[in-house]
C-alpha cells in the first residue's frame, strides 16, 4: 500500500501533463484516471519473495540416540514443562557443581517413573514418601530430603469441605459422602487423608464415591476447585494449597475440616547399582545449596523448597507404618 | 467527437463511466484488501497454530515422546485443511517428526530460520508447484529452546478464496452496473425529455408564437389556493403564469413583493409551496416569463414602430409634395436625405441619393460650388439665400436657394438643410411685367410723340398736296413733291401705328365672326403669297365662333401674323392657319404654324417690342408683331409665340398643302393668339 501511496502522485504528474497537452478528453482522463487506480491498486499486490524449495529431494530420518549421563526425574506430580522449569536449575547447578552431566529425565505417571527406576533409566528421583515406599522395595536408598518453603522438613495433608456444607461438621460426617483426592499416589494429597480417615474409623468404602483430579499437573489446586464448585463433598490436599489459590477464589468459602499429622517431607533417592562416588558428589553439591547464597537461594526457590539436607532411610518409617496399616504394601492403592 | 453526442448519451455516458469507475475501483480496493487480510488471516492462522503446535509440542519434546509428537504434526491437516506439511526438529535442528510420506525433503529444514526468542518466523516458499507459507516456531520451556516446530500452510487456498471474492465482487458491480444503466437511462430520458421540451419552446420563440407555454399548467391556481377572491390582483385569472413570476401579485403571504422570481418568502407560501418544480420547471417558468415579456416588449416596440412610420409618411409626404428641392447634408457633405423633387430632377430614386456625395451627382463645376456653398454656411452657422440660374439642358431656369445650418442640442453645427425653389415661372412674369410696363411706357411715349407729330405731319402732306396742284406733271418739281408726299405718307403710316400701339386710335368693335375675319385675309393674300412659294392651308373650326372685336383692326393682326410668316420663309413653305373654339374656357383660338426659320429663344420675347426686327434695315419698322400686341391686348386678348412649331402640326399643313418633306427648310414657328368670346367680362370690369 506504501508503494501505492508513492506511486499515486507520480501517476497523477501523468494525467496532468497529459490534460495540460490538451490530448485528453474528459471521458479519456476519466478511463485515465480510472486506470491510474487501477494499476495502483495493482502495483500494490506486490508478492514477496518466495524462497524456492524442492520437496522431491527427500531423505528418511533417524532419531537421535540418548546421551551419556546420570538421569534426575521429578515425580510427575505436574506437567513436563513445569518440572522442567522447576529443576533445570538445579539439573545444571548439580552438573556444573559435580562436573557429572546430569540430565532431567520425563516419566509421564507415577507408575512409568517407579518402572524407569525399574529399569535404571532413573538414576536419581526426587518423590513422595509414598512412592519412596515402592521406590525401597526396588532397592532405591533415600540420601537426601528437602526442607518445605515452610522451613520444615515435614508436611501434612489437610481435608476440606465447603463452609456452606452443613451436612458436615465433623470427619465422621464424611461417611458416605464424595471425596476427591489428588492421586492414588500423592502422599499429602491422599494418603495422609486416608490414614486419618482410617485412624477414625472411617474405610476408603465407607465413601460414596472417592475420586483422584484429572490429568497432569496442578492436581492439588483441581481438588479445590472441585469442592469449591460442589462437584464433590470433601477434598484431601496437601498443606499449603490453599495459599496457592489465594486471589483467585474466595477462601473463606472452603472450611478445612482437619488436618493430618506431620511426615518427612520430599526426597532424594538413589537407584540400586548408582554408582555411590556419584551419589556422593551429587548429595555433597546439594547439601552445599544455601538460601544465603542468592544464586542458590533462586535454584531453590524455583524448585520449591528451602534447602536438602542428609536423610536416612529410618525417618520414613512412619510413612511405612501408615501403608503397612492401610494394607498398600503391594504398592498399590 | 463529444460535443457531437446527444446530451441524454452524455449523460448516461457519465453515470455509467462513475458507475463503471467506482465499481472497478472498489472491486479492485476490495479484492486486493480482502485478499491481502485473507493472507493476513492466513498468516495469522498459521502462526497461531504453528505457535500452539509449539507449545503442545513441548511436554512430548521433553519427554521424549516421539509418538505423542507425531500425533500432534498428524492431526494438524484434520485442523486445518489448507496445512500442507508439518515438522518439529530437536534444538540442533535435527528432524524428529513430520507429516511426509516417503523421506523427509531435506530442503525444508533450512528454508526458514526459527526466530531466536519468541515470535513466529513467516517464509513464502516456492515448491515449484504451489506458494506455501512456512511458519517456524521454537518450543520454548522457561526460555530455553528445546526445538522448534514447522509447519507449511498454503496459499492455493487462500488464492481461491480470493478469487471467489473477486467473482463476487464483480457480479456485483456488473449488477449495480446494469441498474445505473437502467436508472441512468430512465432520468436522463425524463430530463432530456423536458430539455426537448425547452428546446421546442424556445424554437416556437425563434419562430414569433411568443404565446406557447414551456412550463407545465400549476397544480392549483393561486386564487384557488388563497381562495383570495382578489379580482384586482394580476395574477387571478391568469393561467399559465405563477404568481410569484408576476410584478405586482397581492398574494398576502408576500411581504416584500420581490417578483418577479421566488423570493424568501416564498418558501412559506402555500402557493409556491404547492406548485414549484425543480430547476428544470423553474428554467422553463423563466422562459415564459420571458417570452410574455418580450411579447408586451415586441408589441409595444410594433406600437411605436407603426407610430414613427407613421409620421414618417406623413414627413415624406410633406417633403416630397413640396415643389421644392430639400435635401439634408452632414457635416461631411454627404447627402442623409433628400425629397422626391429633388432626386427627380436628378433623374434617380430619392433612396438612392442617401449616402452620395455632390461629386457623385452633379457636374465638377457644379458640385464644387454646392460644397463651397454648403461649407461657407456651416462655418459661418447662418442661413443664406440667393437666387442662381440654371440651365437645364433646354432652356434656363432660376431657382431660389435657401440653406440652413442644422445645429444639435449642443449647438454644434452637423449639417445642412437646403432648400431651392424652381422660380423660373415667376421670374418670367417678372420680365413680363416688367416688359408690359416698358411697352406700357412706350406706347405713352409713342402716342404722345405721334400725336405731336401727326398734325405738323397732316400739314406737311396737305401743303405737299397743294403744291403738286401747282406744280407741272412730269416737272422735277412735282417728281420731288411726290417724294414728299410719299415720304409724309410713310410716316403718316408709322405714326397710326404708334398710335394703334399705343391704343390711341378709336376702336369700332361689334359682334363679328371670327373664321370669316380670318378667312377673308387668307383669301386676300393667298395669291400673292403662292408667288413667293409660300402655301396657305387652314383649318377652321367649324362651330363659327362669333367674337366682339374691331373687325378692321383684327384683320390687320391677321395679316401682319401671315406676313411675318411669309417674311420667315424666304425660299417658301407652308402657312397653316387654325382656330379653335374652347367653349370651356370661352375662348377661340388662333394659331399660324409657319415652316419657316424660327425664331431663336432669345428672340422670343423680344419679337413684340417695338421696333424690334430682325429684318435688314429698310424692309420693316419692328412695329408689326408690336402693333399686333397692342389690338389683341386691347381686345383682352393675349398673343405669343413659340418655336419650334409642333411637328405634328407641321406634318399636318405639309400634307394638307401637298409638300414634300424637303422643300420644308426650318423648325417653323407658332404665334398662338387666344380671344375672349364673350365681352361682357370686360365690360363688367369696366363697370
Amino acid at each position: 500500500m506504501g508503494r501505492m501511496l508513492r506511486e499515486l502522485p507520480a501517476t497523477a504528474r501523468a494525467l496532468t501533463r497529459a490534460a495540460k497537452r490538451g490530448c485528453t478528453s474528459p471521458a479519456g482522463l476519466a478511463f485515465a484516471l480510472v486506470a491510474a487506480l487501477a494499476f495502483a491498486l495493482a502495483s500494490c499486490s506486490d508478492e514477496e519473495p518466495a524462497k524456492r524449495v524442492d520437496l522431491t529431494k527427500r531423505v528418511e530420518i533417524t532419531a537421535p540416540g540418548a546421551p551419556e549421563g546420570v538421569t534426575y526425574a521429578y515425580l510427575p506430580q505436574y506437567s513436563h514443562a513445569i518440572s522442567y522449569k522447576r529443576h533445570r536449575g538445579l539439573v545444571d547447578y548439580l552438573t556444573r557443581a559435580t562436573g557429572i552431566p546430569v540430565r532431567q529425565v520425563f516419566p509421564a505417571t507415577f507408575d512409568e517413573h517407579v518402572n524407569m527406576v525399574a529399569r535404571g533409566e532413573i538414576d536419581i528421583s526426587f518423590s513422595n514418601p509414598f512412592i519412596y515406599t515402592r521406590l525401597a522395595k526396588l532397592g532405591s536408598r533415600v540420601f537426601a530430603r528437602i526442607v518445605e518453603p515452610t522451613g520444615e522438613p515435614y508436611f501434612r495433608g489437610q481435608i476440606i469441605c465447603r463452609r456452606d456444607n452443613r451436612a458436615i461438621r465433623t470427619l465422621a460426617d464424611c461417611r458416605g459422602k464424595h471425596w476427591i483426592a489428588v492421586d492414588p499416589f500423592s502422599a499429602g494429597g491422599f494418603l495422609f487423608a486416608l490414614g486419618l480417615f482410617h485412624d477414625n474409623g472411617i474405610a476408603r468404602s465407607d465413601f460414596a464415591e472417592v475420586a483422584f483430579a484429572p490429568g497432569p499437573g496442578g492436581s492439588q489446586e483441581k481438588v479445590v476447585m472441585a469442592v469449591y464448585a460442589g462437584t464433590y463433598d470433601v477434598g484431601s490436599v496437601r498443606e499449603g494449597t490453599l495459599d496457592l489459590l489465594k486471589g483467585r477464589i474466595e477462601l473463606d468459602r472452603i472450611r478445612v475440616l482437619a488436618r493430618t499429622r506431620a511426615y518427612p517431607g520430599w526426597l532424594y533417592s538413589a537407584r540400586r547399582g548408582l554408582d555411590q562416588d556419584k551419589v556422593q558428589k551429587i548429595a555433597k553439591a546439594m547439601f552445599k545449596l544455601s538460601m544465603k547464597d542468592p544464586e542458590a537461594a533462586a535454584i531453590l526457590s524455583t524448585a520449591g523448597m528451602r534447602a536438602i539436607i542428609p536423610a536416612r532411610d529410618e525417618e520414613y518409617a512412619p510413612i511405612l507404618d501408615l501403608v503397612r496399616r492401610l494394607g498398600l504394601e503391594d504398592g498399590r492403592p | 467527437m463529444t460535443s457531437t453526442l446527444r446530451f441524454r448519451t452524455k449523460l448516461n455516458l457519465g453515470i455509467i463511466t462513475i458507475v463503471a469507475a467506482t465499481a472497478l475501483v472498489l472491486a479492485l480496493v476490495i479484492s486486493q484488501v480482502a485478499a491481502r487480510a485473507l493472507e493476513d488471516e492466513s498468516k495469522r492462522t498459521g502462526s497461531v497454530l504453528v505457535e500452539n503446535l509449539s507449545m503442545r509440542a513441548a511436554e512430548p519434546l521433553l519427554g521424549g515422546d516421539l509418538l505423542r509428537l507425531k500425533d500432534l504434526v498428524d492431526e494438524l491437516p484434520q485442523v486445518e485443511e489448507n496445512i500442507l506439511y508439518a515438522f518439529v526438529t530437536d534444538d540442533s535442528g535435527r528432524v524428529l517428526v513430520h507429516t511426509f510420506q516417503g523421506g523427509f525433503p531435506v530442503q525444508l529444514t533450512t528454508a526458514n530460520t526459527t526466530p531466536e526468542g519468541r515470535g513466529v518466523a513467516i517464509q513464502l516458499l516456492d515448491t515449484g508447484q504451489e506458494l506455501v507459507y512456512d511458519f517456524a516456531a521454537p518450543v520454548l520451556v522457561a526460555g530455553d529452546r528445546l526445538g522448534s516446530v514447522r509447519l507449511g500452510l498454503t496459499r492455493q487456498k487462500v488464492l481461491s478464496v480470493v478469487n471467489r471474492l473477486l467473482w463476487a465482487v464483480y457480479a456485483t458491480a456488473g449488477t449495480a452496473f446494469v441498474a445505473a444503466l437502467l436508472a441512468s437511462t430512465y432520468f436522463a430520458g425524463r430530463v432530456t425529455r423536458r430539455l426537448n421540451a425547452l428546446r421546442c419552446h424556445a424554437e416556437e420563440i425563434v419562430r414569433g408564437n411568443l404565446d406557447h407555454q414551456a412550463a407545465p399548467p400549476v397544480y392549483r391556481n393561486c386564487w384557488e389556493v388563497l381562495d383570495c377572491g382578489s379580482e384586482q390582483c394580476p395574477a387571478y385569472g391568469t393561467r399559465g403564469a405563477c404568481c410569484w413570476h408576476l410584478a405586482g401579485a397581492l398574494n398576502p403571504a408576500c411581504k416584500t413583493g420581490d417578483c418577479p422570481g421566488a423570493g424568501k418568502t416564498c418558501d412559506v407560501c402555500p402557493v409556491y409551496l404547492e406548485n414549484r418544480g425543480d430547476e428544470i420547471q423553474e428554467l422553463a417558468e423563466t422562459f415564459d416569463v420571458m417570452s410574455r415579456a418580450l411579447k408586451t416588449h415586441i408589441e409595444e416596440l410594433r406600437a411605436a414602430e407603426a407610430r414613427v412610420k407613421r409620421q414618417e409618411r406623413l414627413m415624406r409626404t410633406v417633403l416630397d409634395a413640396s415643389p421644392d428641392q430639400m435635401s439634408m447634408v452632414d457635416d461631411k457633405l454627404v447627402y442623409l436625405a433628400v425629397n422626391r423633387t429633388f432626386s427627380q430632377a436628378l433623374g434617380r430614386r430619392p433612396d438612392e441619393v442617401a449616402g452620395l456625395t455632390s461629386k457623385d451627382l452633379f457636374p465638377p463645376d457644379d458640385a464644387a460650388r454646392r460644397d463651397r456653398d454648403n461649407l461657407d454656411v456651416m462655418r459661418s452657422g447662418k442661413p443664406a439665400s440667393r437666387e442662381i440660374p440654371f440651365f437645364d439642358g433646354e432652356r434656363d431656369r432660376w431657382f431660389h436657394e435657401v440653406r440652413l445650418p442644422v445645429a444639435d442640442a449642443d449647438g454644434r453645427v452637423i449639417g445642412l438643410l437646403r432648400s431651392a425653389r424652381d422660380i423660373t415661372d415667376m421670374k418670367e412674369v417678372q420680365e413680363q411685367l416688367i416688359h408690359s410696363q416698358k411697352m406700357e411706357s412706350v406706347g405713352k411715349l409713342a402716342g404722345g410723340v405721334a400725336h405731336e407729330i401727326n398734325t405738323p405731319l397732316g400739314i406737311i402732306l396737305g401743303y405737299t398736296q397743294l403744291l403738286q396742284e401747282d406744280a407741272p406733271e412730269g416737272g422735277q418739281l412735282a417728281s420731288d413733291l411726290a417724294i414728299i408726299e410719299k415720304q409724309a405718307k410713310v410716316c403718316r403710316k408709322i405714326v397710326a401705328d404708334l398710335l394703334g400701339f399705343s391704343r390711341q386710335t378709336e376702336s369700332a368693335k361689334l359682334h363679328m365672326c371670327f373664321n370669316n375675319s380670318v378667312l377673308e385675309v387668307v383669301s386676300l393674300v393667298q395669291h400673292a403669297f403662292s408667288l413667293d412659294k409660300v402655301a396657305i392651308v387652314t383649318d377652321m373650326d367649324d362651330r363659327m365662333p362669333i367674337i366682339y372685336g374691331d373687325p378692321e383692326k383684327l384683320k390687320q393682326v391677321w395679316l401682319n401674323l401671315l406676313g411675318n410668316a411669309l417674311d420667315a420663309m424666304p425660299e417658301g413653305g407652308v402657312i397653316m392657319v387654325r382656330t379653335h373654339l374652347d367653349t370651356p374656357r370661352m375662348q377661340v383660338t388662333l394659331e399660324v404654324v409657319d415652316s419657316g426659320q424660327g425664331i431663336r429663344r432669345e428672340d422670343l420675347q423680344k419679337i413684340f417690342d417695338p421696333f424690334y426686327s430682325t429684318k435688314p434695315v429698310g424692309q420693316g419698322t419692328g412695329l408689326g408683331l408690336s402693333v399686333s400686341f397692342g389690338i389683341i391686348e386691347d381686345h383682352d386678348g393675349s398673343i405669343r409665340a413659340a418655336s419650334p412649331a409642333p411637328e405634328d402640326l407641321l406634318r399636318k399643313a405639309r400634307e394638307r398643302a401637298g409638300i414634300l418633306e424637303d422643300a420644308v427648310s426650318g423648325p417653323g414657328s407658332i404665334l398662338t393668339v387666344e380671344l375672349p368670346l364673350d365681352h361682357t367680362t370686360e365690360e363688367n370690369e369696366q363697370a
